[in-house]
């Protein structure tokens, strides 16, 4: 057991070794570049803005310039939109972390209107005040950076002093110059070249980590829109979806259950008439047709049985209504190749999700039969708070494709009308596992 | 009576062809879309063709589109249009102005074998068959006119009768009444709605549905 002093100093050891690495990871090399390449779109789009600015100003405070000058003003909103967009992919790139976009403008019809529409954009006057706060950022930006380049060079004092001697070292502290006329001099300008570099990553992570809380804040969607722009989506898909649903059931009904249904009544009509009304007895060829005609029609009434049976199972498994772990039993049991089923839910889901969750294992336990050849599946569910994990991994050929076919987009848009998620991983060879992730409540 | 059937569904066309060729008509052809329709009435000049509305490529309303070609292009042919769903819109476009040779039925009516068929020869010989159902929903989108609800239930029953395109000696068969019966009913039907009295199935059929349809 482990007193507390020895805790401490594990703590403190680790800290250490956290703070010497620092420099050399990735992080901090993307973070370098970051603050290193939104500098001069920083400077060049300030000055840009800011002239744009004033001169629109200025002419729409006059009175004949009124129109030009706000013209000048929707130039310098859609520039600033722009320069937001390039800085936003630049965070994007060098920080390995998606900034989400705003909505793009929506252009009004007549000019009037949309020039209104253009002063209004709200993310295009977030997007200037990012360009305006951007300039001292990328200043900041450039002096953290400025720790990198000059705790190299004085790192390096000791190899070089000699051959520029007399020499001065440059540090980014104030009054930190000072000149090398020794070895003592060189080893001082060394400690002082580790400390900077030392120092470097927490600067540059500091200036980088506020820039990203700008560009999330003034150029991303606003809160509330992004949340609102969700809704809007996952609504429209599952309208649409349901939509679909009840086509496919009509369309089913139409070209399978009643067609059969009406065949069936033409055949017994026949029948019927063969027969004759009055009790007349039939002869040998005539009681022959109607055997065969009333055969006929008994075949169609069981084969609309059967179709009919297998659209009620399609619109509600009636077996859900046990819950969604003895439904997924039952689908285990009937799938051909074996499957591994654990489910580990503390209570049920609602209706809704219970149902998409059956489907969805329905169909990716159909595709694994048909398509990845696989000896056995594994489906595991697990709670994770207030939502659920169904993960199916099969030990088939994998290279499952997500766009193809209309299995799997069909289930990921299905998901996707509840905030769900499913991810696919299924390398050339396998093994594919495959992710969805429900909320318990829909 | 020479036949061409239209019908997407193999089980239904075959039906239908047995239970012509049973009752002693020629089918002469049986195809499964609108364009296939169009060149076998074409090729074989029947006297009555057999029309499915919902036929592929769309699913939708090709049967229709093809039997409104066909009453335009070849006005010796009868055509029947039937399908699973009455659409009062339907029977619109497919009448436009002009009950001879025309009939829309339900799919279910190919139950009652000897009505369907008769409703079939109606058409053939320049008749009409309209499904009661097409009948009651006009009757039912019409509710709101004056004139019909001053109609008496019998005259209402008759009315329907007579929009499906019987005569009255068919009208008075199904409601199991004497022919004079039937003509004064048909008389006080007119009266009311202010139709000009006419001689002949299908204008009376044109009159009944130019005054539900308005």
């Amino acid at each position: 057991m482990l007193g507390d002093n020895e805790v401490m100093r594990t703590t403190a050891g680790e800290l250490a070794g956290a703070a010497l690495r620092a420099p050399f990871t990735r992080r901090a090399r993307r973070e370098l570049g970051f603050c290193l390449a939104g500098a001069v779109p920083a400077v060049a789009g300030f000055f840009l803005v800011v002239a744009l600015l004033f001169a629109g100003t200025a002419l729409t405070a006059t009175l004949a310039g009124a129109f030009p000058g706000l013209l000048v003003l929707v130039l310098m909103l859609r520039l600033a939109r722009r320069l937001g967009g390039l800085h936003r992919r630049l965070a994007g790139r060098l920080l390995g972390r998606p900034f989400a976009a705003p909505p793009p403008f929506v252009a009004a019809r007549g000019l009037l209107r949309r020039l209104d529409a253009r002063l209004r954009d709200g993310a295009g006057w977030r997007a200037v005040a990012y360009t305006a706060l951007k300039l001292p950022l990328a200043l900041l930006e450039l002096y953290a950076a400025s720790f990198w380049v000059s705790g190299a060079i004085n790192v390096a004092c000791p190899l070089w002093w000699r051959v520029f001697s007399p020499s001065q070292i440059v540090t980014p502290l104030p009054a930190g110059s000072f000149g090398v006329h020794n070895t003592a001099g060189a080893f001082a300008a060394f400690l002082v070249g580790s400390a900077t570099l030392l120092a470097a990553p927490w600067l540059t992570r500091a200036v980088t980590t506020a820039d990203g809380w700008l560009i999330r804040g003034l150029l991303g969607p606003a809160q509330l829109a992004q949340r609102v722009a969700e809704l809007e989506t996952s609504r429209s898909l599952a309208v649409d979806e349901a939509a679909a649903a009840l086509r496919k059931v009509e369309r089913d009904l139409h070209d399978g259950a009643q067609v059969r249904l009406a065949a069936l009544a033409l055949g017994l009509g026949m029948a019927k008439e063969k027969l004759g009304d009055d009790g007349k007895p039939l002869d040998i060829g005539q009681a022959a047709r109607v055997r065969e005609l009333v055969d006929a029609a008994h075949r169609s009434a069981k084969d609309a049985l059967v179709e009919l049976r297998d659209l009620a199972r399609g619109i509600h498994p009636p077996v859900l209504d046990a819950g969604l772990a003895d439904a997924l039993a039952t689908l285990a049991a009937q799938s051909i190749i074996p499957v591994g089923l654990t489910v580990d839910l503390a209570g049920r889901p609602t209706p809704a999700i219970e149902t998409i969750a059956y489907f969805c294992a329905a169909e990716l336990l159909a595709n694994a039969a048909k398509h990845s050849g696989a000896n056995r599946v594994i489906m595991e569910l697990a709670q994770h708070g207030e939502s659920f994990l169904m993960r199916v991994t099969d030990d088939g050929i994998g290279g499952a494709d997500p766009t193809r076919g209309s299995g799997l987009p069909g289930l990921v848009q299905r998901v996707r009308t509840v905030d769900g998620r499913l991810t696919l991983d299924s390398p050339p060879g396998g093994p594919t596992v495959i992710t969805v992730e429900l909320p318990l409540r829909a | 009576m020479r036949v061409v059937i239209a019908e997407d569904a193999g089980l239904l066309r075959e039906g239908l062809t047995t239970m012509l060729t049973d009752r002693g008509h020629e089918v002469c052809a049986a195809v499964a879309d609108g364009d296939a329709l169009i060149a076998a009435v074409a090729r074989h000049q029947p006297d009555v063709a057999v029309v499915d509305i919902r036929m592929p490529p769309t699913h939708t309303d090709e049967g229709l589109r093809a039997a409104v070609a066909l009453r335009r292009d070849h006005p010796g042919t009868g055509v029947l249009v039937f399908s699973q769903y009455i659409e009062t819109r339907y029977a619109a476009r497919l009448l436009e102005g002009n009950a001879s040779g025309v009939g829309y039925l339900l799919k279910d009516r190919v139950a009652d074998v000897a009505e369907f068929a008769d409703a079939l020869e109606r058409v053939a010989t320049g008749g009409t068959a309209l499904d009661p159902e097409v009948v009651s929903q006009l009757l039912g989108a019409s509710r709101r006119s004056s004139g019909l609800a001053s109609l008496t239930a019998r005259e209402r029953d008759v009315l329907s009768l007579m929009a499906e395109g019987r005569s009255n000696a068919g009208i008075a068969a199904a409601l199991v009444v004497t022919g004079g019966a039937v003509e004064k009913h048909v008389a006080s039907i007119f009266a009311k709605l202010r139709l000009p009295p006419s001689e002949g199935d299908n204008r009376r059929v044109l009159a009944v549905l130019r005054y539900l349809g308005s």
